[in-house]
């Protein structure tokens, strides 16, 4: 039995119930001087099926490193050093090459950002998508174009048949990243990783595409990371939320929980931003952010040196991500308490 | 002082995961130090010829043998870098300021309005219609019209090879011109001529640095050819390219040495130059700045406990008493 | 539709730029100090033999009304004469040029043939013996003198094993060769039913060839390698391995996003090589198009030159322009 789903209390009896589980993950990359730097620091998170877990974060906090890494394909020159990523009973960092391409595109499956760079341009998009089916699904190339077709009418492109015979430059943004969902959801997977789907997209077709997701997430009953930027898409479609910050998991609540009780001066300072609350985010932001020395996030608090409310043991002890109330965790010394 | 030993540090952990790097510069300063300091390895003259003593096969007397009129091969190929690298390398600074310091302003300016842009375009047609040029035939023609002398091949080299820096400095440039930090030196009031110079130009160094290594070796085949059909220096001044065709007939005939030594000395210091080429490429190339650094990061963790303290184990576990 | 338009516009600039080509080296070719009306005649000319010379090849003229003559004869085909062969250029380079496109077809051919796949092979396994083979090999062919190299081909496979013909032309003396109907010797041999002229061609194709081949499969190794390397390492790739795709997959994928750049060197190669194989020429006397040049300006002999320059830069712009009708055939998105 894993000790981090022990510790977020579920039932022992209900570990088959959990989709995904990463423990102590860590992912490091070489510099040409000196130490490695740590992308991902002994980070913990686990998946119900079903759920939608929401992961917030700035650029470079390691969200993308953590969805490569998951897949066992961290972005180069990264290595995983230590942890362990659970799916299905096995650890997939422990998995051979050969049996994790059996797994990757057909029990996880990712939805990537920027999709027109992602897709081969020499290749028209019904093909990419056929190939998809007959990889790993055993489908004959008539059958396999079938499936593909009825895809991308899933996806809701318009002129599919047309679209099949399209190659990458020649779609929109919007229709690109359709095709990648559709590329995603192609084999029913049990785990769906989405990072960054919908940035970049118009508002309407962000709209749009987020209820697919949440339709074929809920139809095949699979469980899906939800990796973004925008804080204020996790409040109406993810049933979880957590912040990352420097490769660290600082808060981790249910929706509710996390919207209505914040708790980590992070939190607080993300969702200042995401309100245009310009009291609030001076409030939550260090009034001599130079002053203070650059903190050694190994031993540290990693927010140390952002944090108003940072004092001398945050710099010296690294606080545990703790749970305040049933299912809210919070990776702080002085978290803001509420009743 | 602990900057330069980082640097050092960082040094031979480089050249112990990519050693061709080392054999590039140790050839590199092997050709340049057999030029400058010929006449402490060799007791006979480059260009006196010994009619007793033609055609010798190498023994302990003559090393590479003698040639048909008499001359020792070992002197004339240590003494032959004086000539080749000078060349060579007048030839291709020559050609890379030029080039790339028009390019510059080519790239810079082709993305504007105006007169400026016609000019860059241009440009651009005259450097297509240089490099439709068979080079060769080109070069020779240069040399012909104007005389025959070691100027005239530096000259050849730099128009030859001018419109390669004129092309790469064009594009970094414009790529380079999207960037903030050109924009805002603009806005800040520096003037066209002075963001390029402070700007651009230094940003866009690095590929050019990389090519004019590689050049350089190329800017040596192109002399030592000129040379071979006569257009380039003459005999008995010594210079590979003029000792392989002195060596010609008597390869054909069964004697080796008088071609074989000369040419395996100048394929050697051309391949220095493209290896010294690569290690700058490294700086240049995102894919194998990558690479190198993954490497450097396996054979740190290779490397045995003693030297597992991080980046400076390499050299601590040397020094150790 | 639109691949005859751009076909057309690409014509339509080549006219300029051959302008520009056969201007430059007018002027390059003309201040080459030496008179032809003085070699031609020898030391002992008079002057006024010299003068009334000078009149018959229009060398009395301004530059600007010499270029004009030259352009208008060019119109109407003629080359000028080379008072070396003292035939029309045109006719010297008919015979010439096709020695010079076998010799160099060939040796691309065996450059090909070596460098791609070992540049392939490299590319997949980047750390494997092979791959170090093909490092050191790419790196180390472009650094080989092209006259050296085939020096000591002819040292050891005539001088000391004696498996080919001397290196002396591109058919052994004794042997009467078949009536010229493409200009290129194994061809017409063929074409004759000619065998015992087409092993001998063949033989003194050997080694010319193997020089070319050799050399040039170092530019072409490192570009497949190279190109293959980028392919594999770039965002879509990364996808096709994050969808689950087989290596095998992935591999021809990239493969053909590679290709294009590798059929440009193999293009840039040809241009270059119709002129650049002149010293290789010169070894072998092989008697091409290039040599013809380089004897033309060493003894004053213009209209070779000019010729030459000529032939080489519409052969060139020929096979760029063959290259971008591929790639309208590889690349949907170039059509666009």
């Amino acid at each position: 039995m894993p000790a981090f789903a022990q510790s977020i209390g579920l039932p022992p009896q209900n570990s088959a119930a959990v989709a995904l589980l990463v423990e102590r993950l860590r992912v490091e990359f070489p510099v040409l001087r000196g130490k490695p730097k740590v992308a991902i620091r002994d980070l913990d998170i686990s998946i119900r099926p079903g759920e939608i877990l929401g992961l917030v974060g700035e650029s470079g906090a390691g969200k993308t490193t953590l969805a490569r890494a998951i897949l066992n394909l961290p972005p180069a020159p990264g290595r995983i050093t230590a942890g362990v990523v659970q799916f299905d009973g096995v650890d997939l960092l422990r998995l051979s090459e050969g049996e994790l391409q059996r797994i990757r595109g057909r029990d996880i499956s990712m939805v990537v950002p920027n999709p027109r760079g992602e897709l081969n341009p020499l290749v028209p998009v019904g093909v990419q998508l056929a190939s998809i089916a007959q990889v790993h699904l055993d489908k004959d190339r008539h059958s396999a174009r079938a499936m593909a077709l009825e895809m991308l009418q899933a996806v809701q492109i318009p002129d599919p048949e047309r679209r099949m015979r399209a190659y990458p430059h020649e779609l929109s943004g919007g229709m690109a990243q359709r095709v990648v969902i559709a590329i995603a959801l192609m084999c029913s997977p049990r785990f769906i990783i989405s990072d960054d789907a919908t940035s970049g997209l118009d508002v309407t077709v962000q709209a749009q595409i987020l209820e697919l997701l949440r339709h074929l997430v809920r139809k095949q009953s699979s469980a899906m990371l939800f990796i973004t930027r925008d804080i204020g898409i996790t409040a109406h479609f993810c049933d979880r939320v957590a912040v990352i910050y420097r490769g660290e998991i600082m808060e981790i609540a249910p929706r509710e929980s996390f919207f209505l009780a914040p708790r980590h001066p992070y939190t607080m300072l993300l969702l200042a931003a995401f309100l245009h609350n310009p009291q609030l985010r001076r409030a939550w932001t260090p009034p001599d952010a130079s002053v203070r020395a650059n903190v050694d996030t190994e031993i540290g608090c990693a927010y140390t040196d952002r944090c108003p409310r940072a004092r001398k043991i945050c710099q010296t002890t690294k606080p545990l991500l703790a749970e305040r109330i049933s299912g809210h965790f919070v990776r702080c010394h002085f978290p803001l308490e509420r009743e | 002082m602990p900057k330069i030993l980082d640097f050092l540090k960082l040094v031979v952990r480089i050249a112990q995961v990519r050693p061709r790097f080392l054999l590039g510069y140790a050839i590199v300063l092997v050709a340049i130090l057999a030029g400058l300091m010929a006449p402490l390895f060799s007791a006979y003259s480059p260009v006196t010829a010994d009619s007793s003593h033609f055609l010798q096969a190498p023994s302990r007397a003559h090393w590479f043998g003698t040639d048909a009129v008499g001359m020792d091969i070992f002197t004339r190929t240590i003494y032959a870098p004086r000539i080749d690298l000078t060349i060579a390398v007048t030839g291709t600074l020559l050609s890379a300021l030029v080039g790339s310091f028009i390019g510059a302003f080519v790239g810079y300016f082709s993305a504007g309005r105006g007169v400026r842009v016609h000019l860059s375009y241009a440009v651009m047609r005259a450097a297509d219609v240089l490099q439709a040029f068979p080079v060769f035939v080109f070069a020779i023609a240069l040399v012909a019209s104007f005389g025959q002398s070691i100027e005239t091949v530096v000259l050849a080299i730099a128009f030859v090879n001018a419109p390669i820096y004129l092309r790469l400095m064009r594009a970094q440039v414009m790529a380079i011109r999207e960037m903030r930090y050109v924009e805002a030196s603009l806005v800040a009031g520096l003037s066209d001529f002075k963001t390029i110079l402070r700007h651009i130009i230094p940003n866009a160094m690095t590929p050019v640095l990389a090519q004019l290594s590689i050049n350089v070796g190329w800017a040596i085949l192109l002399t030592a050819g000129l040379s071979f059909v006569g257009a380039g220096v003459r005999a008995p001044t010594p210079e590979w390219g003029s000792m392989i065709a002195m060596g010609f007939q008597n390869m054909v005939t069964g004697q080796w040495w008088p071609s074989v030594f000369p040419g395996l000395a100048l394929a050697v210091t051309v391949f220095g130059f493209s290896l010294v080429g690569l290690s700058i490429e490294v700086f240049a190339d995102p894919i194998k700045r990558r690479a190198l650094v993954r490497d450097l990061e396996i054979a740190r963790r290779r490397a045995p406990p003693a030297a597992m303290s991080g980046p400076e184990g390499v050299l601590t576990a040397g020094e150790a008493p | 539709m639109r691949i005859i338009l751009y076909i057309g516009r690409r014509l339509l600039f080549i006219v300029p730029q051959l302008l520009g080509i056969v201007l430059v080296s007018f002027l390059l070719v003309k201040s080459i100090p030496g008179d032809p009306a003085v070699l031609m005649l020898g030391p002992t000319a008079t002057p006024d033999a010299i003068a009334s010379l000078h009149r018959k090849l229009g060398l009395d003229h301004s530059l600007p009304v010499q270029f004009w003559i030259y352009l208008k004869n060019l119109a109407h085909g003629d080359l000028g004469t080379s008072w070396q062969t003292t035939r029309p250029v045109l006719e010297d380079l008919i015979q010439r040029f096709p020695a010079t496109l076998e010799l160099v077809s060939l040796g691309l051919l065996l450059a090909v043939l070596i460098g791609v796949p070992l540049g392939l092979a490299s590319a997949f396994n980047e750390r494997g013996w092979l791959a170090g083979i093909a490092n050191f090999y790419g790196l180390g062919a472009g650094s080989l003198p092209d006259f050296w190299l085939a020096l000591v081909l002819i040292f050891i496979f005539y001088t000391t094993l004696q498996w080919v013909p001397a290196p002396l032309g591109r058919i052994d003396l004794t042997i009467v060769p078949p009536p010229p109907v493409t200009g290129v010797l194994t061809v017409d041999a063929l074409l004759a039913g000619d065998w015992q002229a087409f092993r001998s061609a063949a033989g003194h194709l050997v080694l010319p060839a193997l020089t070319l081949g050799l050399i040039n499969a170092g530019p072409i190794l490192k570009m497949t390698q190279s190109s293959m390397e980028k392919m594999l390492q770039s965002d879509f790739s990364r996808y096709e391995v994050l969808c689950g795709m087989p290596r095998r997959l992935v591999v021809r994928h990239a493969l053909r996003n590679a290709l294009p750049s590798v059929v440009t060197i193999i293009s840039v190669l040809y241009g270059f090589l119709i002129g650049g194989a002149v010293l290789v020429e010169i070894v072998f006397s092989w008697g091409g198009a290039g040599q013809y040049a380089v004897q033309g300006v060493l003894n004053s002999d213009f209209y070779p030159v000019l010729g030459f320059v000529l032939f080489s830069a519409i052969f060139s712009l020929f096979v760029y322009l063959v290259v971008d009708l591929i790639y309208f055939a590889i690349d949907p998105r170039i059509s666009h």
